[in-house]
């Protein structure tokens, strides 16, 4: 299996040839920032405007290297008990109420309180090991025999300490359980922590990771993402639908249309059985890209002059 | 490798980029995983492991580019070798004579960066060193035997050893002028803005009405970090007081319902005052930059930190809290200075008619929580000052601060009315540089 991995990782353009594979079509830089994490054993910081494929990215690593995706999605009051374990309280209780017969033989038996103390100190240990550890994904991720992608999403939405409380798994790559001890890796997983800068990440966790900007992509690339994604659609719709999102892009809008949304988009028009692109078609389907009222009315003003350069392709 | 990549770090640095040390030796495991084949591959890898956002990957890049650029040497002597005839046989008597007669490219830029790095040329800082830099790399180099053969051919009279002598001199002269453009190149990459960098710990103590405007966007970038800074700290100060102590009694009666066993346990929670601020600034041009740095600072904090209310009077007085909401400080302030939509008059600063105008119109925004800041010269232009006004304000008020752009010295000289209003204030604080409004803020958030 490691055997695999490793060979499926040999190199750059392996890298690059295997995401196609899988249907990601990425730039070289993405994929050299993949290859360097697994060689130097890096988490990667991934940042980028909404839907250009962040999250895509991790979930296509684990397809193409077969390994598990396992995912913590971040929110304001995330802390350990939910990221990375928790006792099994309502077993642990169970347990006790079941086991009562039991304890009062192995307690009342011995006359002495001391000797019942004594007799109880060498079970209580029981109660907290592993049948009783709820892992959360953190540690599953660690406990992953053949390694796994641990995708840590938007991790900006969660706080500050949530934050350096991750610095000691990115880092090292083990957690401690007080009541068992240290956890260590098995294999250490490959990391790759989103966020959407709606808080700025301290520099502690930014110095411990690779750090890849996702950005929209060139024209060609983009038409190559949405021909891989949209099976069936014939290349000349491609290249307009590529050419009109473009440049809807260079307006001044609140939200500009990602990766995601040009994808939709392709997929409306082909359910739709559309050749070409026409501004009355456009116009209907605007807002599968465009998600603001007042966006819209920018957009819709310049349709046909958007529609008749994207159709000179 | 590694001194290159050593030399890049410090150009990158230079550039503006912030670089640890430990992600110093993330790049050099990097470039040693992809190799120095490939120079796009080596360009993304240290892109990747050095810069950590987008504005300084834009940097790195640029400072890859010009960095691994080598332009030196390349021009070879067009215009001394077109004379026609093949150039004069030249008795070679240093190695360095002879890359220069053979114009082996490789061999003078392999000859040059090495003395660079002997002479540690990446420490160049200041525009002065040029010269000294350029004069060490040549001796290095060995251009004291080219001078002694130049000396030498000077001697003889043959035609033979005038035509040797010429070809010797453009040598010498295209010699110096590449190590002068090298060096010049080194001293744009490592100095950089170095000079800035130094100005930056003093910016903070200039006094802000003596800041040119060249600087603002320097400044705006230190408020930035500073208000970073204080929202993280206070952050983690609000979550400390969330975490409380086992509140026994509620544990009780909320857990009768499993038969008084005690399952849930509740917390007690200490609850947090969001301190409330109420801001009365002077807008007349004497305190108007005060002003906008201060604004800058405020409207920085996040929501939860603070709630701010924001008058701004100069003849009268008028709230914008809404316009500071909707726009970006600078914008903001334009706008009310400008006039749009609100009844402010520019005319002479009136505190008697401003303060009144508050006391009638908005004293309800004033609760015992509420900490007021007055942000003023208190000069009336001899007008009445009407303390009465201001002792309404601060009998609502937590507390009342005002903040004085004039040193102390200044304070109550001429059409100044501090001392009449003196005793209506908690404290009064002269502020007029970046260290005071951080100071001042530090302590409204904490209480």
């Amino acid at each position: 299996m490691k055997a695999k991995i490793r060979e499926r990782l040999a190199s750059v353009p392996a890298l690059e040839a295997g995401f196609r594979d899988v249907a990601y079509i990425v730039d070289r830089r993405i994929a050299t920032t993949v290859y360097l994490a697994h060689h130097l054993e890096k988490p990667i910081l991934v940042e980028g405007p909404a839907g250009v494929g962040k999250t895509e990215l991790a979930k296509a690593t684990a397809e193409y290297l077969e390994l598990p995706l396992i995912r913590l999605q971040c929110y304001e009051g995330l802390d350990e008990a939910k990221a990375l374990y928790e006792w099994k309280y309502g077993k642990q209780l169970l347990y006790t109420q079941l086991l009562k017969d039991k304890l009062d033989d192995i307690i009342s038996r011995k006359n002495g309180f001391q000797s019942a103390m004594e007799k109880l100190h060498q079970y209580d240990d029981i109660f907290f090991s592993w049948p009783f550890l709820e892992p959360r994904p953190l540690l599953k991720a660690l406990q992953e025999k053949d390694g796994a992608v641990l995708l840590i999403d938007e991790v900006d939405k969660s706080d500050e300490e949530f934050e350096a409380f991750l610095l000691e798994i990115l880092s090292d790559f083990q957690v401690s359980v007080p009541e068992i001890g240290t956890i260590r890796a098995a294999t250490k997983p490959l990391v790759f922590l989103t966020s959407n800068n709606t808080r700025e990440l301290s520099e502690a966790l930014k110095r411990r990771c690779l750090h890849l900007f996702i950005s929209f992509p060139e024209p060609a690339l983009e038409r190559e993402i949405v021909l891989r994604r949209v099976p069936g659609i014939s290349e000349r719709l491609t290249r307009q639908i590529v050419k009109f999102i473009q440049d809807v892009r260079e307006l001044e809008l609140k939200k500009v249309p990602s990766i995601s949304e040009t994808i939709d988009w392709a997929r409306v028009l082909t359910i739709l059985h559309a050749e070409v692109l026409a501004p009355a078609l456009v116009r209907d389907t605007l807002n599968t890209f465009i998600k603001f009222e007042d966006d819209i009315a920018v957009v819709a003003e310049k349709i046909h002059q958007l529609t008749a350069t994207a159709i000179r392709q | 490798m590694e001194g290159v990549l050593e030399d890049f770090i410090t150009a990158a640095r230079a550039a503006g980029v912030r670089i640890s040390i430990s992600e110093t030796l993330d790049a050099v495991r990097a470039a040693a995983t992809v190799g120095y084949g490939d120079r796009a591959l080596l360009k993304d890898a240290l892109a990747v492991s050095l810069a950590k956002t987008a504005a300084e990957k834009r940097l790195l890049e640029d400072c890859f580019d010009r960095f691994f650029s080598f332009h030196f040497f390349d021009a070879a002597r067009r215009g001394t070798d077109r004379d026609g005839e093949a150039p004069p046989r030249v008795e070679a008597e240093s190695p360095l004579v002879r890359m220069l007669l053979e114009e082996d490219r490789a061999g003078l830029i392999a000859a040059m960066t090495e003395a660079a790095r002997q002479e540690n040329l990446s420490q160049i800082r200041y525009l002065t060193q040029r010269n000294l830099f350029a004069f060490r790399l040549l001796s290095r180099m060995g251009a004291e035997d080219l001078d002694r053969q130049l000396r030498g051919m000077g001697a003889l009279d043959t035609p033979g050893a005038v035509a040797t002598a010429a070809a010797l001199e453009a040598a010498k002269r295209y010699l110096v002028e590449n190590v002068r453009n090298y060096v010049q190149s080194s001293y744009e990459l490592y100095a950089g803005d170095e000079g800035l960098r130094h100005l930056e710990g003093e910016l903070r103590l200039v006094k802000l009405s003596n800041i040119e405007q060249r600087y603002f966007a320097r400044i705006h970038e230190i408020i930035r970090r500073m208000v970073k800074r204080l929202n993280d700290l206070h952050s983690r100060r609000r979550k400390r007081a969330r975490r409380g102590v086992l509140d026994f009694k509620r544990t009780l009666r909320e857990n009768i319902a499993c038969q008084g066993l005690l399952f849930a346990p509740s917390w007690k929670k200490k609850k947090i005052e969001r301190p409330q601020f109420v801001v009365i600034c002077d807008i007349s041009r004497s305190v108007l930059r005060t002003v906008r740095f201060l604004l800058l600072f405020l409207y920085g904090l996040n929501e939860e930190i603070a709630r701010i209310r924001t008058f701004v009077f100069c003849s009268n007085l008028v709230e914008v809290s809404a316009i500071l909401d909707s726009y970006p400080v600078d914008e903001a302030l334009s706008r009310i200075q400008g006039g749009a939509d609100i009844p402010l008059i520019m005319g002479r600063t009136d505190y008697d008619r401003s303060f009144g105008d508050f006391r009638r119109n908005h004293l309800d925004a004033v609760t015992r929580k509420t900490t007021v800041l007055i942000l003023g010269d208190a000069r009336n232009n001899y007008n009445d000052p009407r303390p009465d006004h201001l002792k309404a304000i601060h009998d609502r008020a937590k507390r009342l601060i005002w903040l004085n752009p004039e040193v102390p010295a200044f304070w109550g000289a001429g059409d100044s009315e501090l001392r009449r209003y003196s005793p209506y204030c908690s404290v009064i604080r002269e502020c007029n540089t970046l260290d005071h409004i951080e100071r001042l803020i530090h302590a409204l958030i904490r209480s």
